[in-house]
């Protein structure tokens, strides 16, 4: 590796982002890759770019799928779940998805629900979620659940979070409630891409208690990073 | 709690019949006459009068309401013991946005005792149905509020934040 190229991965990686490092293997040329961005000789294209997404937002390592000579090394950090709602969902699913190994972050700009006795050890923010967001950068390992029942705090996480690379956006709610909820997105100019948001929120696995709707929100959170949206 | 935008209310003043029947509403507003109501709440929520920050506030207020979540930052300038500029940030409902919006459009020229009247008449209006402030008649708007409790603050919350405002800028200005 090119000494300039392993500063860049240093650099990257110890300010928490997730890059992958791709090599040629017939001639040893490489790039750095961060999801959107490249520095290196090595380029590749839409279709390669999405497979190596998939692998970066997975921690994957290998030849990158369709190729024979292109290797992915991933560095990516722990994937982190952004709840937003302190809602009685988000004491079980904040808990459950630090345990599988999310970095988890509960935004809630009502100071009455965001309190600390509710959510003991976890990372909490009371303010607007499109506040919150300036500082946590919405990336592609960040996956974003909305839960407040609130479209006025809703919406404005969901049309943050649409308009980044996350590869997951869920949203409670019914199919009627969602509909609606498409309506408002689309009037926004984010009718198409409303299409991403998982809602009902979380894999039908037939629970009703707000601790099994957890374990179904993340159980898909989960499936979608290592399966893809198209499962 | 009820969230802001789907409580009865909100079926009161559009008329969904399925929503107003969840209504708490116990003036027994009509319908139609609060559709008016709910159209003119939108607008002046949407036009948002007054949104903004002042560079060099005088007095400067961020209030919010912990069980909702609405947030109102609120910048004044004052000549003369008076209000010269108002300015406001607020993330919020609809009725939050809209008495922000108000304030926007008629703040300006009033002193500490004006605005501290007209708080106090708003909160009578919504409470007990009084008439709307003397020189605040666009606060009429908020009458079908009135039977919604938890909502009061929602209205308030822009005046709340305007009087602590004020209070701020007391040291800051010499009369």
């Amino acid at each position: 590796m090119k000494r300039a190229l392993y500063e860049r991965l240093r650099t990257a990686t110890a300010a928490g982002a997730s890059v992958a490092v791709v090599t040629r293997l017939k001639d040893g040329a490489q790039s750095l890759f961060d999801g959107e961005r490249r520095e290196g000789t090595v380029d590749l294209s839409a279709e390669q770019l999405t497979s190596l997404r998939r692998m970066l937002v997975a921690d994957r390592s290998g030849v990158l799928p369709g190729t024979e000579d292109l290797f992915v090394r991933s560095y990516a950090r722990p994937p982190r779940l952004i709840v937003v709602g302190a809602a009685h969902i988000s004491q079980f699913l904040a808990p459950m998805a630090a345990l599988a190994g999310f970095e988890v972050v509960v935004i809630d700009p009502r100071r009455a629900f965001a309190s600390a006795d509710r959510f003991p050890g976890v990372t909490l923010i009371d303010a607007w979620p499109d506040q919150a967001f300036e500082t946590l950068k919405l990336d592609a390992t960040t996956a974003v659940v909305t839960l407040t029942h609130d479209p006025k705090i809703d919406d404005p996480a969901l049309i943050a979070a649409l308009s980044s690379p996350v590869f997951y956006v869920g949203a409670l709610g019914s199919k009627r409630t969602h509909a609606k909820r498409v309506e408002r997105l689309t009037e926004v100019g984010l009718g198409e891409k409303a299409a991403r948001i998982h809602a009902p929120v979380g894999l039908d696995l037939g629970g009703r208690a707000p601790r099994e709707i957890a374990v179904s929100i993340l159980s898909q959170v989960i499936q979608v990073r290592y399966r893809g949206e198209a499962v | 709690m009820r969230p802001c935008e789907s409580s009865g209310l909100h079926g009161a003043l559009t008329g969904d019949p399925r929503a107003a029947a969840q209504s708490r509403n116990r003036a027994g507003n009509s319908v139609s006459a609060n559709q008016i109501y709910h159209e003119a709440i939108k607008a002046l929520a949407t036009n948002a009068i007054g949104n903004g920050a002042l560079a060099s506030p005088h007095g400067r207020a961020l209030i919010d309401n912990p069980l909702c979540g609405d947030r109102v930052e609120m910048d004044v300038r004052l000549v003369d013991g008076r209000i010269a500029e108002v300015a406001h940030q607020v993330r919020g409902c609809l009725l939050c946005r809209a008495a922000a919006s108000v304030i926007g459009k008629h703040a300006a020229g009033a002193d500490s005792g004006e605005i501290e009247r007209v708080s106090q008449g708003i909160s009578d209006m919504l409470a007990k149905q009084t008439a709307a402030p003397s020189g605040w008649q666009e606060l009429d708007v908020f009458a079908p509020v009135h039977g919604h409790r938890s909502r009061y603050r929602c209205v308030m919350l822009p005046f709340e934040a305007l009087l602590a405002a004020l209070a701020s800028a007391g040291g800051a200005v010499k009369k």
